[in-house]
């Protein structure tokens, strides 16, 4: 009686079979695909396998970062100061480490606790104090760059790990060792994300933060370990780099605090917050990439390039929104 | 009197979802015309459609004989169509007078009209439609949800010429003789009104005609003279309606939740208990601090004096988290169901178990599949259809979503169940199942406290009726003397205060 809505049930059962999810990030993966497959054109070497290892492998930083950024979007915040927590991550790996295998054990967590502590001040600024995301964090990471800035008076000592360094050129059967780790950490994220009572919670929190509160979730205690996990993948980016560049610079997060939201955005996540899945944005995190390896390649001036890039991200915006992969649904549908 | 509104065959579809599927009604000018049908009967799309807001896929409207196609809500008024939203479509940071005059506040060509002049122009629409109450520099946000709906019913009054929608415009009224003063009032002109409403007995004393509407078709349109409740139940819903409930005992149980001399809002010095087996009614007009007392138990809100005591200990109930872990566990269903209650954009499955994740740990890893099993029993309590565990919220009816959030609070285990207007604006069938739930709750050694702003409805389903007037028990009423009459008397206040229509600003 009363489930007799007005949708009638075989059109909601056609519907349904495929999700509007995975009708999203099969886009985004066929748009990686047709300009890896392009970029031939570019360059007779483009095209391959190889390319797509390449890609995989120089995408990998941004996916550690994105995956934190993915989270705070997703709980409606914004983490500006991921810049300088990588910054933090390298110079602490460079300074601590200093060239010796020694203490590897205890010196990256003790690196990564450090940078999830930024995340917890700035998540109490935003829960407790509700300073909004975008200034809590900015300023955070504007303070914490400065530290960095004042520790190493200007130019960061020392060397990571040699091992770490060797990590980064190894290969294990033949594919690169950090693909590897992207590869993990791409299925450990999705898990969390799509998969887990925290991932379900954090959705919830995102998608409607009052009824978030009344369902009875600790909507606070929730914000506070986003941001703290934000920082702590920032770190762990910050490591990496630092060890596949074998040294630290100060400005070397710079090139990730955008880009990171990027790839949240183009994976398909709402900027507003309760919506996206992580492999969407390993999928943005790869388009990003895929698009700077050409447009170096063919050459082009860096205010060009950046330009290119500024209109290719907001073009995907416009053309990835619900109302496009709705309409193309309602296509599939029909077919059937 | 002639055919004001004519529609023939109109349909609307969403993708692949029929919402609209073939209505054909008339409307008279000076007629009120009701439109029944339960919740995804079609009806809000047939308002949408005839004020704008989307267009048809297929059919014709004709509008004293002229085609009726507009693009926008103001195309619809400007052919004298208006409507007041169920989803009120008020903006809460804007002035009373300001949203009444939207969307050209200001009359000045080329400097903005000074406020004095706006306010005033704004205060004799109020005049105009009898409202004493409301300042017209009142921020929309600061009233209660009774005045907004007063003022949307205004301002859609205020431009009515032709044709006036009124969507479910009693949802949170308190008393009907205002609105339909002033329907009448309007009738009298010509004008013809469209009234949506899930009550029944307000359709019979306001409107003339009614047209049922089922599945998104149109069934039948009946002179209401004619037919009684049963037969539109069944034109309704396709079969008679179920069976009034059984009478429910006086309880005698444990005392599972007791307040001492509560401070909290408008609440002043409450003292309440709740035993196990019992359904407490609480009935009130509109801002008596029902809302404060149920945000206080639910843990939304906190107290500013006095004890909250469950399972025979204080609780404090910081937050509804706290409140649904105390010892025999609160639950509460808040009175907005959008704004506080559903994530629109999570399956029915994951809303109801999100109980689970709040409350206890729940294993590392959870899937869609996962989910629909582990809400499935909780669902069933509430007969939310299992075929519907896998839809998002927002994609649900309204009866469905309130189904959600019932089934959530059933999965915390809770034992103290504590519901702000459970049923409002849901179908029958809906109605039914939530009722058959509060049953079957107390009988399991639950209680309930509920509010409700419909006064059978209290009658039907309380043990006993609390009645709250200006933040105090004003009368506590038996099941064996409870009558409407005796509960709307108590409302009103102690026996020297003539019942007024309106209710006085606080």
């Amino acid at each position: 009686m009363s489930d007799q809505t007005a949708i009638p049930l075989e059109d909601t059962r056609k519907a349904q079979r495929i999700s509007p999810t995975v009708v999203t990030v099969a886009t985004i993966y066929g748009i990686v695909a047709l300009m890896i497959v392009a970029s031939r054109l570019v360059s007779p070497s483009f095209g391959g396998l190889s390319q797509l290892e390449t890609i995989l492998y120089l995408s990998s930083f941004l996916v550690f970062c994105a995956f934190g950024q993915g989270l705070v979007i997703l709980v409606r915040g914004l983490d500006l100061s991921i810049a300088s927590v990588i910054t933090v991550g390298g110079v602490l790996s460079a300074a601590l480490m200093d060239g010796s295998n020694a203490g590897l054990f205890y010196v990256i967590p003790a690196i990564l606790l450090a940078c999830a502590l930024i995340g917890v001040v700035n998540g109490i600024g935003v829960t407790v104090f509700n300073v909004p995301p975008f200034i809590m964090t900015m300023a955070v990471g504007i303070i914490v760059y400065s530290l960095c800035l004042g520790f190493t008076g200007g130019t960061p000592r020392g060397f990571p790990a040699p091992v770490l360094n060797d990590f980064m050129g190894s290969r294990f059967i033949g594919i690169p060792a950090p693909v590897w780790l992207l590869i993990a950490f791409a299925a450990m994220g999705t898990l969390v994300q799509s998969f887990s009572p925290f991932g379900r919670k954090l959705t919830a929190v995102g998608n409607n933060p009052e009824a978030a509160y009344v369902a009875g979730l600790p909507s606070r205690r929730l914000t506070v370990s986003v941001y703290a996990i934000s920082a702590a993948c920032a770190g762990f980016t910050g490591i990496l780099l630092a060890s596949y560049a074998n040294g630290a610079t100060l400005r070397m997060g710079d090139d990730y605090l955008l880009p990171s939201i990027a790839a949240v955005v183009v994976g398909g996540s709402s900027i507003l917050g309760g919506k996206g899945t992580f492999l969407g944005t390993v999928g943005g995190a790869m388009l990003l990439t895929t698009l700077a390896t050409i447009l170096s390649a063919l050459g082009i001036g860096q205010g060009w390039k950046t330009i290119m890039e500024g209109a290719v991200i907001l073009l995907a915006l416009i053309l990835l929104r619900d109302t496009v992969f709705d309409s193309l649904r309602a296509v599939l549908v029909r077919k059937d | 009197m002639g055919q004001l509104l004519a529609v023939q065959d109109l349909a609307k579809r969403y993708g692949a979802t029929v919402a609209l599927g073939g209505v054909t009604m008339g409307i008279r000018a000076g007629e009120v015309h009701a439109i029944l049908g339960e919740n995804g009967a079609g009806k809000s799309t047939l308002v949408k459609i005839l004020s704008g807001v989307v267009q048809p896929n297929d059919g014709t409207m004709l509008l004293d004989g002229a085609p009726h196609t507009p693009a926008s809500i103001f195309a619809a008024r400007g052919a004298g169509v208006s409507t007041a939203f169920q989803e009120l479509s008020l903006i809460p940071h804007l002035s009373v007078a300001e949203n009444l005059l939207l969307p050209k506040v200001s009359r000045g060509r080329f400097w903005p009209e000074r406020r004095a002049s706006i306010m005033q122009r704004a205060a004799a629409i109020l005049a105009e439609w009898e409202i004493t109450d409301i300042a017209p520099d009142a921020m929309i946000e600061d009233l209660p949800l009774a005045q907004r709906q007063r003022i949307e019913i205004t301002r859609a009054l205020s431009h009515a010429t032709r044709l006036l929608v009124l969507d479910e415009p009693t949802a949170a009224l308190p008393d009907t003789s205002w609105l339909f003063r002033q329907i009448r009032r309007l009738t009298e002109r010509g004008v013809a009104v469209m009234y949506i409403s899930h009550r029944l007995s307000e359709v019979r004393e306001i409107c003339q005609r009614a047209t049922i509407l089922r599945n998104g078709a149109s069934i039948e349109t009946v002179d209401l003279a004619g037919v009684d409740d049963a037969g539109i139940f069944a034109m309704m819903v396709g079969h008679a309606p179920a069976a009034p409930r059984s009478e429910t005992e006086t309880a005698t149980g444990d005392i599972l939740l007791e307040t001492r001399d509560l401070h909290v809002g408008a609440i002043k010095g409450l003292n309440l208990t709740l035993r196990a087996g019992e359904i407490v009614g609480v009935a009130a007009l509109e801002g008596q601090g029902q809302q404060d007392l149920f945000q206080a138990l639910g843990g939304v809100r906190k107290r500013a004096s006095g004890d909250i005591i469950v399972g025979g200990r204080s609780a404090p109930l910081g937050t509804p988290g706290k409140a649904q872990r105390t010892a025999p566990g609160i639950a509460f269903v808040p009175e907005e169901r959008k704004a506080d209650g559903i994530f629109d954009n999570l399956t029915a499955a994951t809303n109801i178990v999100m109980a689970d994740f709040a409350s206890r740990s729940t294993g590392a890893f959870v899937n869609a599949r996962l989910e629909r099993n582990r809400a499935a029993k909780s669902a069933e309590r509430v007969a939310l259809s299992p075929r519907y565990l896998g839809f998002e919220v927002g994609n649900l009816s309204g009866g469905n979503q309130q189904k959600v959030l019932l089934a959530r609070a059933l999965m915390t285990g809770a034992k103290i169940l504590i519901l702000f207007d459970p049923a409002r604006g849901v179908d029958v069938g809906t109605k039914q199942s939530i009722y058959a739930m509060m049953d079957d709750f107390v009988a399991n050694g639950g209680t309930i406290l509920f509010y409700s702003s419909e006064l059978t409805e209290l009658v039907q389903l309380s043990t006993r009726c609390v009645v709250l007037y200006n933040g105090q028990v004003s009368a506590e009423v038996s099941r064996a003397d409870m009558t409407e009459e005796r509960l709307l008397a108590a409302a009103h206040g102690p026996a020297r205060t003539p019942p007024t229509p309106l209710r006085e600003a606080s």
